[in-house]
């Protein structure tokens, strides 16, 4: 779990101050020099961040001056302590920092993937242009190898253009604790891995998709948002909350016209903070499907065969086949099942019409059953 | 002799302290390789999820997944072997019927060349000579200086109890458990100027203070013996010839701490050694000296081996607590040190072989004594490992401040007849090269920093006139490549550029070369996680600062520098 927030017991609350820049800056207990940082618009590069995750201290991009220090400290993994005097920005730095993106240029195929690859895709080349870094410098060798044989139907596993900031196997350890994807060999042969280098569907893999929205450089791409990329329009995202379950997780729908083209997690949604399950993620082409019910059906007694009908007409006949239940079998002889998808209110309102409508207390959630 | 069964080994195990390894090492003698099978039973027994435990174990370079991986035989290709005729044992093995396999030195650049077959270390320069034997002892100092580590190690028998005892052995840990508190022991120690011996230099006696201060416990001292630095192996043979000195020297450093456990964390490639160690821990804790209630008081030590696996970062302090502790072996984000947040995440002294090897001798003869070994104002010894192109190659242990070019000329023979010293490195390969009026340095961290290099762990390999320093640097370069862990970028990224700047790809002008090798080391040295990524570029700034005529020669020649590192 994230660490900030975690005030240690003796320094809760207390207000620290350090020196930002020049400026004198106050901080709590437990903050890292990148979040005091970032809480003052400092902009501090990353790519191997993700303010989710345990700070990893690998792309070396956030490293910052510090008083007293004899080389530049990365301030993603460095406490803030009382009294210290940091730059955040000084020339050898954003000299530093260049090559540095000169370097990760170097190792990927493409700089510039579609944005439908994920939430973090840009980042890389949003940097790249931040430092003027496309120089083709320190060319050489590419790294990692893409998992063309990978046909699974949701990620796209194309590690040409991995960089090695292992946002990917953290997420999946630290937010979804799936363990399904790890680092193999070492060095420059570094490479992403799911058990014996298989498959993800032979893996401990959920297909949640968060491998994807934290990866900065479209190494790995939501594919099903990719297959809509020739969907004519603009691109709209509303905010909306996952329809599965009861949890409420946000969600950004992407959609071009009438169709939904994809979907990203809502970083800032409070029930989830980005994390997303397979449905979530994947599972919208229910919204347009033609299959997909419309109105209430009734099944005549007769024939057996559906017929459509208005809600007030199924409903009165729902509420009559219950009553008639109760009437001949006695209250016990009916058993209400919540759905897991209901959200609070409206399995309350289920366990109240079973419990005070009907009688009984034959009343379970199918979470639970 | 029955095949453990994978539940028995699991529940030899299972339990023990850092079981991990252990474990590993076991079912890969035992299949010959690491099976599919094999490891999901340790990731179900250990409870270790399975993919990570699949890119750990890739991690370690001398875990075989194949199939017979145990028995190909492995070549040292390192700078030394490179020039003494590894190609050649390689094809005489080749041609023997074996499927060779290069591996990074393995620390027997005295005799070489080694290979490991079946866990064993054979040295000869053809298959047919090849043979095994013990680690050969240092030739005795001139005039008989004075010595600290190596004062018994040329006595028969040192490396038993007996031998050991008949000359002071555990005097000094008798004396302390029996007369002296833990802070006087850390005093003396501190007051003697003892600083750590494998490469950092950091205070013994702070050190053992801070983890004796820290909150917290049990408290645990680690023997770092992964000895994995190029052209080093003063470690060896201070644990095959006095094995106890060590032992002796955790033990002080437990008492003085206020430790608990112990771990000794052994290269790989040291196998006898590992049995060595194994036999003294035994012979130490019949007679007492180690375990519960040490020599009749209530102190308690309980001291373990545990094997690396082929990794050289696992040498860095904090990959190695990882390794230990069954994890990814990347080195940890410092601050917290291991000091407060070491083995466990709890207070742990973390000391060098030859650093807990000096803490004996320290306290039975006084501080005084030790400071009094070094030259002028230099307080002590250093061990210094000897190799390439010099008459008698060994290890020497010399006062520190003592001139480079008395140990290289008077003290070992000097180069080869006809040749003259080119150039030397330093600290083993991480310092770099040293050459030309630079030679004249003294022994000593502040000399040898004065230069743009460091003394590290004591390991300097000799270049004659008749070598290529762009095909050794290139050789060097590639062991850090090799060995580079892949946390961060820099490191990653920049040494496998620098090898192929080395190879003769990259930029056509010499300038435009020379721009994009300066800024490699640059951001390797300023802003690499650990010390691998910030040393490794030593080698190209102290190329460059050298040879600038023979860089020249290779971006001109474009893609020379590929042959071996001997012109003739």
């Amino acid at each position: 779990m994230k660490r900030n927030g975690s005030p240690s017991k003796n320094g809760k609350g207390v207000r620290l101050t350090m020196t930002l820049d020049g400026e004198k800056v106050t901080f709590t207990r437990g903050e890292t020099v990148y979040e005091v940082a970032e809480r003052n618009r400092k902009e501090i590069p990353t790519l191997c961040y993700d303010p989710r995750l345990e700070p990893f201290g690998g792309c070396r991009l956030c490293v910052v001056e510090l008083e007293g220090a004899r080389n530049p400290v990365a301030s993603c993994t460095m406490e803030a302590q009382p009294g210290m005097e940091v730059r955040t920005r000084t020339a050898a730095l954003e000299v530093q920092r260049r090559i540095l993106m000169e370097m990760v240029a170097s190792e990927n195929r493409d700089l510039d993937v579609d944005p439908m690859h994920g939430y973090a895709s840009q980042e890389m080349a949003e940097l790249l242009d931040r430092y003027d870094a496309r120089t083709g410098r320190f060319e050489g060798a590419l790294s990692g190898h893409s998992r063309d044989d990978d046909d699974n139907p949701f990620i796209k596993r194309d590690y040409d253009n991995c960089i090695s900031c292992y946002r990917c196997v953290r997420v999946c350890a630290e937010q979804e604790g799936d363990y399904a994807i790890s680092i193999m060999n070492r060095g420059f042969d570094t490479q992403i891995t799911t058990e014996f280098g298989g498959l993800l569907k032979d893996s401990a893999c959920t297909f949640c998709g968060q491998c994807i929205q934290t990866c900065p450089t479209g190494a790995l791409g939501d594919l099903k948002a990719l297959a809509n990329r020739e969907v004519p329009g603009e691109t709209e995202t509303t905010r909306t909350i996952c329809p599965y379950c009861g949890v409420g997780c946000s969600v950004d729908v992407m959609t071009r016209g009438e169709k939904i083209i994809g979907v990203l997690p809502a970083m800032d949604g409070p029930a989830n903070e980005g994390s997303l399950c397979v449905k979530g993620q994947f599972a919208f082409d229910f919204v347009g499907h033609p299959d997909r019910l419309a109105t209430p059906f009734i099944r005549e007694e007769k024939s057996g065969q559906l017929r459509p009908a208005s809600w007030d007409e199924a409903l009165d006949f729902a509420a009559g086949k219950l009553s008639k239940v109760v009437k001949d079998h006695g209250r016990r002889a009916v058993y209400g099942i919540a759905s897991g998808r209901a959200p609070h209110e409206a399995a309350y309102m289920m366990q109240r019409f079973i419990r005070a409508g009907l009688g009984t207390n034959h009343i379970d959630n199918c979470s639970r059953a | 002799m029955p095949t453990a069964t994978n539940d028995e080994l699991l529940a030899r195990w299972k339990d023990k302290p850092a079981p991990l390894l252990p474990l590993l090492h076991a079912l890969h003698e035992r299949d010959g390789y690491l099976s599919e099978e094999a490891l999901r039973a340790v990731s179900a027994g250990l409870r270790i999820p399975i993919a990570d435990l699949f890119g750990t174990v890739t991690f370690y370079h001398h875990f075989s997944r194949d199939a017979d991986g145990l028995d190909r035989p492995r070549v040292c290709d390192g700078p030394v072997c490179g020039m003494r005729g590894a190609d050649v044992l390689m094809a005489s093995l080749r041609a023997a019927g074996h499927d060779v396999q290069a591996m990074p030195c393995p620390g027997r650049c005295d005799q070489p060349v080694p290979v490991i077959h079946r866990g064993t270390v054979l040295t000869g320069r053809t298959a047919s000579t090849l043979e095994s034997g013990p680690s050969p002892l240092p030739p005795p100092p001139p005039n008989g200086l004075e010595e600290c580590v190596f004062a018994g190690i040329r006595r028969s028998g040192r490396a038993t109890l007996a031998g050991y005892r008949s000359h002071g052995g555990y005097e000094a840990l008798t004396r302390a458990v029996n007369g002296m508190t833990s802070g006087e022991v850390i005093d003396m120690i501190d007051a003697s100027g003892l600083a750590g011996r494998g490469g950092a230099g950091f205070s013994t006696g702070r050190k053992w203070r801070a983890v004796a201060e820290a909150a917290g416990g049990p408290k645990t001292i680690v023997c770092n013996a992964d000895e994995g630095e190029p052209g080093c192996f003063k470690d060896r043979l201070l644990m095959d010839h006095d094995p106890h000195g060590t032992i002796e020297g955790m033990a002080l450093a437990a008492y003085a701490a206020g430790a608990v456990r112990g771990f000794i964390y052994l290269r790989y490639e040291y196998p006898e050694t590992f049995d060595i160690l194994e036999g003294a821990i035994a012979e130490a804790e019949a007679a007492g000296l180690l375990g519960d209630g040490i020599l009749g008081t209530d102190f308690s030590f309980r001291l373990m081996v545990r094997r690396g696996a082929g990794a050289y970062i696992c040498g860095e302090e904090t990959s190695l607590l990882n390794s230990l502790e069954g994890k990814h072996p990347f080195p940890r984000n410092r601050p917290p040190f291991p000091v407060t947040h070491g083995y466990e995440n709890l207070p742990t002294v973390v000391n060098n072989v030859e650093t807990l090897a000096s803490a004996p001798p320290i306290i039975v003869h006084g501080a005084d004594w030790y400071q009094g070994l070094g030259r002028g104002d230099h307080a002590g010894t250093k061990v210094i490992s000897l190799s390439g192109d010099i008459a008698r190659p060994g290890n020497y242990e010399v006062p520190i401040g003592l001139p480079l070019r008395e140990l290289l000329h008077d003290w070992a023979g000097g180069p080869p007849p006809g040749r003259t010293v080119q150039a030397v490195t330093m600290a083993g390969l991480s310092g770099g090269f040293l050459a030309g009026a630079d030679l004249d340095v003294t022994l000593d961290e502040p000399s040898i920093r004065s230069k743009n290099s460091f003394l590290g762990a004591g390991g300097i390999m000799v270049f004659d006139d008749s070598r290529d320093m762009i095909a050794v640097t290139r050789e060097s370069m590639e062991f850090f490549a090799e060995e580079s862990c892949g946390k961060c970028f820099p490191c990653r990224i920049g040494t496998q550029r620098l090898v192929e700047r080395l190879e003769g790809r990259g930029p056509a002008t010499v300038d435009a070369w020379v721009d994009e090798v300066i800024d490699l080391n640059e951001v390797m040295k300023k802003t690499s996680a650990c010390g691998l990524g910030q040393a490794a570029p030593l080698l190209t700034e102290s190329l460059i600062r050298y040879f600038p005529d023979r860089i020249r020669k290779h971006v001109a020649d474009h893609g020379d520098g590929r042959g071996p590192a001997t012109k003739g």
